[in-house]
């Protein structure tokens, strides 16, 4: 891989079905994905997860291309190498070469696997939005007040208690990394509408400050959908479609990444049907019928090919090994076959 | 703990009175189950004392059929349930006293075993057999279930009813002015023409309409009611979190199962013994319900599911209403939905999708094809009615009334 070549990867960590998304009846939702990103892209139009439906582990196995089998809601790291293990061992890549940028609390051990013995210290650098803002918010004289919206942790159970983070590096350590202070960090969160803003935001931060090669980047508001307001849920949707696009504004408006990033965008999988009779339609993601296995992939960059559809079946373990091939480092332990129409 | 075959009537001395009962009737069927179907069983027989009529002819008829079946079409049943293996922990549990519990820790245990798709395919091919074999009950009479949305809402530019317009008529110039009186005449006198334990319901995402008061036969929820039992709730989990987590986070499946263990006292629900089994509803209306304590209109929806999936009743009223503004979940838990800012657009389409559920949910029962189903825009002239006498997605622009619709829908 030339040394420059760059890649992203923005997951949804709220499932979205096709029927509100690239469906005939959901193209409305997501005007951004459809006039303007799609033309410039290769759609997968069937990305199949076989694994477990929730949003951690799901996008714990996205990461590692092995279906992880932890509790969703642990404390836990993905028991098998991440991609980003791959990536730094494979190219001896610096620490900050690869990021990770989280939707919750939650996900604070996706960036190294458990496993210890592939790739030790070798994973990704995890940034944590909600628990910066968190401690920008005890650090300054702005009343934070009002700001308790972009903290929505996690909605597939909104009684669940979040795992305390024990971050590899501290809130204000990462800040002053960032350039932010704690002021501007919170002044600018008071422009933002919801947490996957604040991510983006985070985002950009870190393109300018470290113009990571592997950039990794779940968006979760769309997963509002839990709590059964089907609104809310389209809202989120929305929200999404135009926070994409922004990212590919980015990506084309900053030196580091334009003309040598490919990014790829995939939710982690669907949602319920609303024939499954055992669900409740969109609301969750737990009958595990096709529809909510299945959903899509969108790929764009100098070296994919545009406006292209692909009808044939991926697996979503195929998504490592792909990067692997594509950035051109080994992913031994990695399910799943290098999708071969990105290469 | 025991396997099924070596049940015992004293297995059940912690159970209900009526379902221990029912449980004994039914041992020699239950000895020959698999564990994972037997706990299925189990979990609806322990709440046998408040389920609806409905719930325990099916129950009954379903262990009756089992236990007249030859030795081979049984074991042919029970295969794909018996192929599914489970592990030494999940044996061990005390899935008898406790299933609901066994259940949450054999969904987490099939999903992290890749199993979860051989076991809902199981339960299908389960559920298909029985349906096939037990002859559907005959309705009495065709159900109709009313839906109002848009209560409170002035003017919208959503295009409503589109997923239902397929398989009804639009009606967009309908007389609105007495439309809520006509829906609920028409709903007493279903109640009193075709008298039936839970057979007429009434689910209100607010207040009570008047109207709706002192009618003989007809079960009334709603959401205005039920806001404290919801508040008491979360006070409830917060003490528990608080106590079992000593500061410290507590697991999911712990939180589930407490919460599956609640009853009406425990969140305030007071009641006659006559009406206990729709007061253990309400329980688990909130308790298993995702969202329908903080939303009013996720709680029409999944009342209303909860309706028709157990109950069965021959008419439903479902009234939508408005649902208190988003905000964090902290905030969400903690405040009064009632006295909060409103999100009329957000209802509205929140309900247009929870109308459309609704009747999927009507159209999983016995007589589907012969069931009415309308949906108005409240205080304005859209309808949306599904009914074998009207044609399919068609739209009237003709000036009508209400009553006029519900006489086509006959």
């Amino acid at each position: 891989m030339p040394r420059r070549q760059k890649t992203v990867v923005v997951t949804f960590g709220g499932g979205a079905r096709d029927e509100e998304t690239f469906g005939p009846e959901g193209q409305e939702n997501i005007p951004h994905l459809m006039k303007e990103l799609i033309p410039q892209a290769t759609f997968f139009t069937q990305v199949v997860n076989r694994g477990i439906l929730g949003h951690y582990v799901a996008t714990a196995s996205l990461a590692t291309g092995i279906y992880e089998r932890f509790d969703n809601f642990a404390d836990v790291a993905p028991e098998n190498p991440t991609v980003f293990e791959y990536f730094r061992k494979g190219l001896g890549r610096p620490v900050n070469d690869t990021w990770v940028i989280a939707p919750s609390n939650g996900f604070n051990r996706i960036g190294q696997s458990a496993g210890g013995t592939f790739a030790p210290g070798f994973g990704a650098r995890v940034v944590l939005p909600k628990h910066l803002l968190t401690a920008a918010l005890g650090k300054t004289s702005t009343n934070p007040s009002g700001l308790e919206f972009l903290l929505q942790d996690n909605y597939e159970d909104m009684l669940f208690t979040p795992p305390s983070v024990q971050n590899e590096i501290q809130p204000s350590k990462l800040t002053e990394m960032l350039h932010l202070s704690a002021d501007d960090f919170t002044h600018h969160a008071q422009t933002l509408s919801s947490a996957d803003e604040l991510s983006v935001y985070v985002m950009r931060q870190l393109m300018r400050q470290f113009a990571p090669s592997l950039l990794w980047i779940t968006l979760h508001d769309m997963d509002v959908a839990h709590t059964g307001a089907y609104s809310l849920y389209i809202e989120g949707i929305r929200r999404t479609d135009r926070l994409c696009a922004e990212i590919w504004q980015m990506i084309e408006s900053n030196p580091e990444y334009k003309g040598r990033t490919t990014m790829l965008i995939l939710p982690d999988f669907g949602r319920d049907s609303d024939f499954s009779p055992s669900g409740n339609g969109f609301q969750h993601h737990r009958t595990g019928d096709p529809l909510s296995r299945t959903t899509w992939m969108m790929a764009m960059g100098p070296h994919i090919r545009q406006n292209r559809t692909v009808d044939r079946a991926l697996d979503s373990v195929d998504l490592v090994p792909t990067l692997g091939a594509m950035m051109n480092f080994p992913t031994p332990l990695a399910k799943g076959r290098p999708i071969l129409e990105v290469l | 703990m025991i396997a099924p075959g070596e049940l015992r009537a004293e297995s059940f001395a912690r159970y209900p009175p009526q379902a221990r009962s029912f449980a004994v009737a039914n041992l020699p069927v239950l000895q020959r189950m698999p564990l994972i179907l037997i706990a299925l069983v189990l979990r609806q027989a322990i709440q046998y004392d408040w389920c609806f009529p409905r719930e325990r002819e099916q129950l009954s008829c379903q262990l009756d059929l089992l236990g007249r079946m030859d030795a081979a079409s049984f074991d042919a049943l029970m295969a794909p349930f018996s192929a599914i293996q489970l592990s030494v922990e999940l044996r061990g549990l005390d899935w008898v006293s406790e299933p609901q519990q066994f259940s949450e820790q054999l969904t987490a245990y099939l999903w992290s075993q890749h199993q979860i798709d051989r076991y809902h395919e199981a339960a299908q091919g389960y559920q298909r057999s029985l349906e096939k074999t037990l002859a559907e009950k005959t309705v009495t009479t065709p159900r109709w279930t009313m839906v109002t949305v848009g209560q409170g809402t002035q003017q919208t530019e959503l295009p409503l009813f589109r997923r239902l317009l397929p398989h009804g008529t639009l009606f967009t110039n309908v007389d609105p002015s007495d439309g809520l009186e006509v829906l609920l005449t028409e709903i007493r006198s279903r109640a009193q023409q075709y008298p039936l334990e839970y057979g007429h319901w009434y689910i209100e995402g607010g207040e009570l309409h008047a109207g709706s008061k002192g009618v003989q036969g007809l079960t009334v929820m709603s959401y205005a009611r039920l806001v404290a039992a919801a508040k008491r709730e979360f006070a409830l989990l917060n003490q528990f979190t608080n106590r079992a987590g000593g500061g410290g986070k507590v697991g999911v499946e712990a939180v589930s199962s407490y919460i599956a263990g609640l009853n009406p006292d425990d969140l305030g629900l007071k009641g006659t013994s006559a009406d206990d089994v729709l007061r253990h509803f309400e329980v688990n209306v909130l308790t298993q319900g995702a969202g329908c304590q903080i939303y009013s209109t996720t709680f029409v929806q999944w009342a209303s599911r909860e309706c028709l999936h157990r109950a069965q009743p021959l008419t439903l009223f479902a009234r939508f209403a408005t649902r208190q503004r988003s905000a964090p979940v902290e905030q969400l838990l903690a405040r009064d939905p009632l006295q909060q800012p409103q999100d009329p657009q957000g209802s509205l389409a929140d309900a247009d999708m929870g109308a459309y559920y609704t009747w999927i949910n009507q159209s999983r029962l016995a007589g589907a094809d012969q069931s009415r189903f309308l949906v108005w825009f409240e205080g304005h002239g859209v309808v949306c009615a599904v009914s074998p006498t009207l044609p399919r997605g068609t739209t009237s622009t003709a000036s009508v009334n209400m009553r006029q619709v519900l006489d086509w829908m006959r």
